[in-house]
């Protein structure tokens, strides 16, 4: 505000006048979900939380304030959790409240511009030709005059404001998470009774998150040792499941993967499951025909369990990207977090290796200037004659991505790429790492090998 | 009355012919380092394999510089590449526990495995285990092996891959892939072939080529000019001292 910016400004504008602007896109699923979580963490001050879409919440501390020490220090605490850029009052009616956050009145509603009724702007304008500047005003008018004038909306609002009429609040009904415990009356001296345990427990939550239509990607199992040891183990699945088996099995991979084993020591007193993330999972169809499911891609639960076994970044899948560099043009990442990537169909393109070297490795080379291909190569110690050879394939530096880049000559190298084939037989990806025209004594790099 | 012939088994291909690697089955082919692409395009081309489902690729800890499977190339075998799944093992030992895991389950379309050098592990015990699941879940295992020598298993068969020089294109231009490839061992079957393979990308798949026409020296042209005169052309009776 202080820099003359409004909302509903242009970004140009606003640039304009504050060159150093930091943007976001308008994210409002994002802002949805952030305003959910906050209002679970609001749960911690009272029950009765709601949400005043599509940035604000209402919180009803009728009876709560005193275990905080005084309104004064719950507002505090609140405004703690929330964060420094939180605007908040306190009022007796949660219209009242809602219209003092949003409209930054004293405690006095009186004193609140009408626009804190969020009326159109022509009853908006009407009321302010009327000389009608604050709700003061309006409340000593009688209310059948402000309604046959401005509509009924007006007066509802205006009267849920001043607290003549109840503003009730809805509270926002969190959903229980998934927790089931066990508690044995004698400690349970083995671990694979406590597995067996276990076991039941998943099939009573699958059970619950049948109904649900849930099904879990993040369990966390915690067993409660009687010398007050606590082994946590978390299990992590790339699709939602229920099915008991499968979480088993990811449980004992998780466990043979232990550094150090489970000791039961004295015996386990209590054994606690939680579904720590859920996601929604419909009940499945058995097919009439085959009564098989069907399964087109369902290496999801083998990618799960090599996922625990060997680490989420042992399992990976290949994306493209939209890079022109050939090592950049594609990218590793665990197949445990992709959901699916579709590689682009094929337009015509220069032909690519099977095989990419990483890093790519540098040959000694003769080949006539200024870009015919290389003649002889010499790696890995042994020379090789080329035969045939196809190219240059020219592939510019990514000067975007240089600070002045733009500039001429500051770049960075261009390559040159060839096909190349020796005297046995065998197809190279050669590259010479800049023009001579850029470089005095460019080098060459064997990128790939073709089949 | 001479008794009449057994019928030939409709099934069986007439012998000669590139067999495939079938389903249910275990595969090995051996290649060198410098072949690796063409062991890979191989494994590829030739599996039996559903063109929907993924591809397990398991791969070993390398030391030094690897090598990383490209999507485009893939591509120009026919392979999707987002089908590809590659796992990376610490060890062999562990290799070969993912690579199980892999052939029993049942949503891959075939189970790859690279491995470099002597595999200890991989001995008569763990190719039994390895057919045993192909053979459940009815899907293909290969298992290339790198720079190794051939060790007795139960595999169904066993190939050696290598590069071979391809038919040009116009202006002295590398030709599509090819291959030599040997059926070194077969259960059950004939071996000791050689087969000379040529990747045809209007078909997508490998078409066999005549053995013995190879392109020779004089169709594929001299070496690039500007090259310096082989030394043995200018080799005199004596051999050449170094100097210096």
């Amino acid at each position: 505000m202080r820099q003359g910016l409004s909302s509903g400004m242009t970004l140009a504008d606003a640039r304009a006048r504050s060159p150093d602007l930091a943007t976001a896109p308008h994210d409002p699923v994002a802002d949805a979900r952030v305003l959910e979580q906050l209002a679970g963490a609001m749960i911690a001050f009272t029950p009765l939380v709601a949400l005043d879409a599509p940035d604000g919440l209402l919180l009803d501390v009728t009876g709560c304030a005193h275990l905080f020490g005084g309104e004064e220090a719950l507002v505090r605490r609140v405004v703690k959790e929330v964060g420094p850029t939180t605007r908040h009052a306190l009022a007796p009616h949660s219209a009242a409240a809602r219209a003092l956050a949003r409209f930054g009145g004293k405690d006095d509603v009186r004193t609140l511009p009408v626009a804190a009724l969020e009326l159109d702007e022509g009853a908006l304008s009407g009321l302010r030709r009327a000389g009608l500047e604050t709700l003061g005003d309006l409340a000593a008018r009688p209310m059948a005059g402000l309604a046959a004038r401005f509509g009924e909306l007006a007066v509802s609002r205006l009267r849920a404001i001043l607290g003549e009429t109840g503003s009730p609040v809805i509270p926002v009904r969190l959903t229980e998470p998934i927790r089931l415990e066990t508690r044995f009356p004698e400690p349970l001296g083995r671990t694979d009774d406590a597995l067996e345990v276990v076991e039941d427990m998943l099939t009573q939550a699958a059970r619950t998150m049948g109904q649900r239509q849930l099904g879990g990607r993040r369990w966390a199992v915690t067993l409660h040792r009687s010398d007050n040891q606590r082994r946590r183990l978390v299990v992590e699945t790339g699709l939602a499941v229920r099915d008991p088996a499968a979480v088993m099995r990811l449980l004992r991979e998780r466990i043979d993967t232990l550094s150090d084993p489970l000791d039961p020591g004295f015996g386990f007193d209590a054994i606690t499951l939680a579904v720590l993330h859920a996601d929604h999972l419909p009940s499945r169809q058995i097919l009439l025909e085959s009564g098989k499911e069907e399964n087109a891609d369902n290496v999801s639960a083998l990618v799960d369990q090599l996922s625990v076994r060997l680490g989420e970044d042992s399992v990976r899948r290949l994306i493209p990207r939209d890079r022109h560099l050939p090592e950049k043009a594609q990218a590793l990442v665990p197949a445990l977090r992709l959901r699916g990537a579709a590689w682009p169909k094929p337009e015509d393109m220069p032909p690519r290796p099977l095989l990419l070297l990483d890093p790519p490795q540098p040959v000694e080379v003769i080949a006539g200037v200024p870009d015919s291909p290389p003649q002889r190569f010499r790696w890995k110690g042994r020379l090789h004659d080329v035969i045939l050879a196809e190219g240059p394939e020219r592939i510019g530096a990514e000067w975007w991505l240089k600070r002045g880049g733009h500039m001429p000559g500051a770049a960075g190298e261009t390559r040159d790429y060839y096909r190349i084939e020796d005297g046995a037989g065998r197809r190279y990806w050669i590259f010479r790492h800049g023009l001579f025209s850029e470089k005095p004594d460019p080098r060459w790099y064997l990128h790939g090998l073709f089949p | 009355m001479s008794r009449p012939q057994a019928p030939a088994c409709i099934e069986d291909p007439p012998p000669g012919t590139l067999p495939r690697l079938a389903r249910a089955q275990l595969h090995e082919v051996h290649a060198s380092a410098a072949d690796w692409a063409s062991a890979l395009a191989f494994a590829f081309g030739m599996v039996e394999a559903d063109r929907a489902r993924p591809v397990l690729l398991l791969r070993p800890r390398r030391k030094g510089a690897g090598f990383v499977p490209c999507g485009e190339g893939l591509r120009a075998l026919g392979v999707d590449p987002a089908r590809l799944v590659i796992v990376d093992a610490r060890n062999d030992a562990a290799l070969l526990r993912a690579g199980l895991d892999a052939a029993r389950s049942s949503g891959p379309a075939a189970v790859l495995m690279e491995s470099w050098g002597a595999m200890r592990e991989y001995d008569l015990v763990a190719s039994r285990r390895l057919i045993l699941a192909a053979e459940g879940s009815l899907i293909p295992v290969v298992i290339l092996r790198g720079d190794a020598e051939p060790r007795s298993s139960a595999a169904h068969t066993r190939w050696t891959v290598s590069s071979t020089p391809s038919t040009p294109l116009e202006m002295r231009a590398p030709g599509a892939a090819t291959l030599l490839v040997e059926l070194v061992r077969r259960r059950g079957g004939p071996a000791g072939q050689r087969w000379r393979l040529e990747w045809n990308e209007d078909h997508g798949g490998f078409r066999e080529l005549p053995l013995d026409t190879r392109p020779s020296t004089e169709e594929r042209g001299p070496p690039l000019p500007g090259t310096v005169v082989p030394l043995s052309a200018v080799r005199t009776r004596a051999p050449l001292r170094r100097t210096a």
